[in-house]
């Protein structure tokens, strides 16, 4: 191909790039990195901190109060106990994964490892959505069964025969509002991620296409 | 970081500076871009320098974080549409050898490589630099048959967009 024999030739000539100096290339080394793996990072990290603080922020005195309303004090017990051998799991895992990136390492296998550490991130933040929606469901289960302003409205439906109406809103009341979780998630990861990581899937599909 | 290692890297950049030059040129297409492409790319390998331990060539080494930087890591700034082209600003040939003809034909080039995908780009830096396919398949993490293959697909798309 006589275009790419040309260029071949002509690229291996000396030619004339702009020297950078000494000088400009110490404060190179010192000014700071504006990688994908930095804004993984700080992304991830708040995502992981929005969730403690989420849990901090809800366990108040009005939370104790309700959990011994509703006799839920075992299984707060043993559900805070999971949650944070959970959260010790993933950060740990986290921080193996995100230490295993090195931009040394074979270009296919340094994205996997960038998509892995995503991956890691995403399982907590889902872990997180489906205990919120179990939480939801075990409160409003265990309100039904021991809030007594509750229990008159449904001994009232109950007399006036529209008991089934109330268990239908409670039921469309929960599916909203887990497909209303959902997809402020998804769309949460598809502006932050679809901005950030677009580039990286498509360059990883390609190399995968290559070895098909 | 000790002072002796920053001395000895940074005069090993200033050495090699062509190598991340040419990678820059390969991925971006104005100056900004190229400046900081180049920045990025002397961060990334000053950071992997700790773990770099010389039974390697630096260039060898260096191909690899600068790569690795251009695919995957750097991020582009967006930008004013009024950038500066810098196909003729280091693309600058003595006069007594300039050819009209040939000269036009590696504009053409350039700028048909500019529309390539980031893994075709470097398949096409590699080939220039004239790697073998097994620091080829290496350094992209896929099996040299493969990365032959690859290759010539890649030559069949530059010449398409070259004469479509």
């Amino acid at each position: 191909m006589e275009g790419l024999d040309l260029l071949k030739k002509d690229w291996q000539k000396e030619r004339n790039f702009p020297k950078v100096t000494e000088s400009e290339i110490y404060s190179m080394l010192h000014k700071k990195s504006s990688s994908i793996v930095k804004w993984i990072l700080i992304i991830s990290v708040l995502e992981i901190a929005f969730w403690i603080g989420l849990n901090i922020l809800l366990s108040d005195e009005k939370q104790k109060e309700m959990v011994n309303l509703y006799h839920l004090e075992k299984f707060m017990q043993i559900s805070t106990i999971v949650h944070w051998t959970v959260l010790a799991v993933f950060v740990f895992l986290f921080y193996r994964n995100f230490k295993n990136i090195s931009n040394t390492s074979s270009t296919k296998s340094l994205m996997s490892s960038i998509l892995n550490v995503r991956k890691i991130v995403q399982y907590y933040v889902w872990y997180n959505v489906v205990v919120t929606f179990l939480i939801f469901i075990i409160v409003w289960v265990s309100m039904l069964l021991y809030d007594e302003n509750i229990n008159q409205v449904l001994q009232k439906a109950n007399d006036s025969g529209t008991e089934i109406g109330i268990w239908f809103g409670v039921g469309l009341s929960m599916l909203v509002l887990a497909l209303l979780m959902c997809g402020i998630l998804w769309l949460f990861y598809r502006i932050i991620y679809g901005i950030l990581l677009r580039r990286l899937y498509k360059n990883y599909k390609e190399l995968e296409k290559i070895e098909l | 970081m000790e002072p002796k290692l920053e001395q000895t890297f940074v005069q090993q950049i200033k050495d090699n500076q062509n190598l991340i030059h040419k990678v820059c040129r390969i991925y971006t297409s104005c100056l900004d871009d190229h400046n900081d492409l180049f920045q990025e790319i002397t961060i990334q390998l000053w950071k992997a320098y700790p773990q770099f331990r010389g039974d390697s060539k630096f260039t060898t080494w260096a191909y690899r974080v600068a790569l690795n930087t251009a695919i995957t890591l750097f991020r582009k700034k967006k930008r004013d549409i009024n950038t500066i082209e810098i196909n003729n600003d280091i693309h600058n040939i003595d006069f007594a050898e300039y050819n009209y003809e040939e000269e036009e034909q590696l504009k053409i080039m350039y700028k048909a490589i500019h529309q390539l995908g980031d893994i075709e780009k470097a398949l096409v830096f590699m080939y220039l630099e004239d790697k073998d396919y097994k620091e080829i398949s290496e350094t992209l993490g896929i099996s040299e048959v493969n990365a032959r293959v690859k290759m010539n697909r890649v030559k069949t798309k530059l010449k398409q967009i070259i004469n479509p």
